[in-house]
């Protein structure tokens, strides 16, 4: 059993005790797989961090159901793509995306990798809901087809499928990008 | 540039909250009632708590022996059929036998005044 393990299952112990206290071990432990999650979903922080709370509000409520910390995770991760995908549902974004990017690095590759990273993010999310989960599932979780498929509840080849075709479409949409870039720059 | 696998698992890193996001999701728990403990995790608990573990050791053990002195009263019983069905059948063939010999014996008063 890792350090984490432990922490994670000493901690779910103390709350199940009634020690409130410890619950915050548990979001400082897993806050920016949640965060990270809603960020990219979203990419806006504001919402992104609403949905994050609501997240952790309905894990204290739910606290008794948990198992392990294995079992904290898939349900974190389960919990936050159905809130992520209800809220596009809810209240589709009418605000322009909004980036609360670090400054800059200075190096030249630092800035080049910088700004491909904020123009991936972009077209991520400017893919269909559930795709764009799978895609968030897969490369920030890096989760196996089948834990993708068993968190959003859908059939492993829906999952592959997903995945292939978002690929293929930010494969294209990044190339345009770069070509306009290129034409501009020259 | 790298290929787009590592390009997403690049710009996908998990991401911090904006700083107090625990303090925040505190502050909104504060105001709500505390969690009950299921049923599963009640009995967790249980045994979690050093006295309780012995008596729930003791318990366990108390129930092993229960469960071994049942055992072999049924065993014994089970044992006690199969001789009882045994001793009807050594009797019966018993029984058939002495029907035969009397039998014989009849036969042979039956042939001696004869001879």
């Amino acid at each position: 059993m890792t350090a984490a393990t432990q922490r994670m299952e000493d901690a779910l112990a103390r709350v199940a005790r009634g020690d409130r206290s410890a619950f915050e071990v548990i979001v400082r432990e897993h806050q920016a797989m949640v965060f990270g999650m809603a960020y990219y979903f979203l990419h806006d922080g504001s919402r992104a961090e609403d949905i994050a709370q609501e997240v952790f509000l309905r894990l204290y409520q739910n606290l008794a159901s948990i198992v392990s910390p294995a079992h904290l995770v898939h349900w974190l991760r389960k919990v936050t793509s159905r809130c992520c995908i209800d809220a596009t549902r809810k209240d589709p974004p009418d605000r322009q995306m909004s980036l609360e990017e670090a400054p800059e690095p200075a190096e030249a590759r630092g800035v080049a990798d910088h700004l491909l990273s904020q123009r991936l993010q972009r077209l991520v999310a400017s893919l269909p809901g559930n795709a764009r989960m799978v895609i968030i599932l897969r490369y920030q979780e890096e989760l196996e087809l089948a834990e993708i498929a068993e968190i959003l509840e859908v059939p492993i080849n829906t999952v592959k499928s997903r995945l292939q075709r978002s690929l293929a479409t930010l494969r294209e949409k990044l190339a345009a990008v770069l070509e306009v870039e290129g034409h501009e720059t020259s | 540039m790298r290929p787009l696998d590592d390009e997403l698992r690049s710009a996908l890193r998990r991401r911090d909250p904006p700083a107090g996001f625990a303090g925040r999701v505190m502050a909104r728990l504060t105001a709500r009632p505390a969690p009950r403990a299921g049923w599963r995790e009640a009995l967790r608990s249980l045994f979690r708590m050093p006295r309780l573990r012995w008596v729930a050791v003791g318990i366990a053990a108390c129930l092993l022996l229960a469960i071994g002195v049942v055992q072999s009263q049924r065993r014994q019983r089970a044992q006690g059929e199969i001789a009882k069905e045994q001793l009807k059948q050594a009797l019966h063939i018993a029984s058939s036998k002495l029907n035969l010999a009397r039998k014989r014996v009849q036969e042979i008063d039956r042939r001696s005044p004869e001879s």
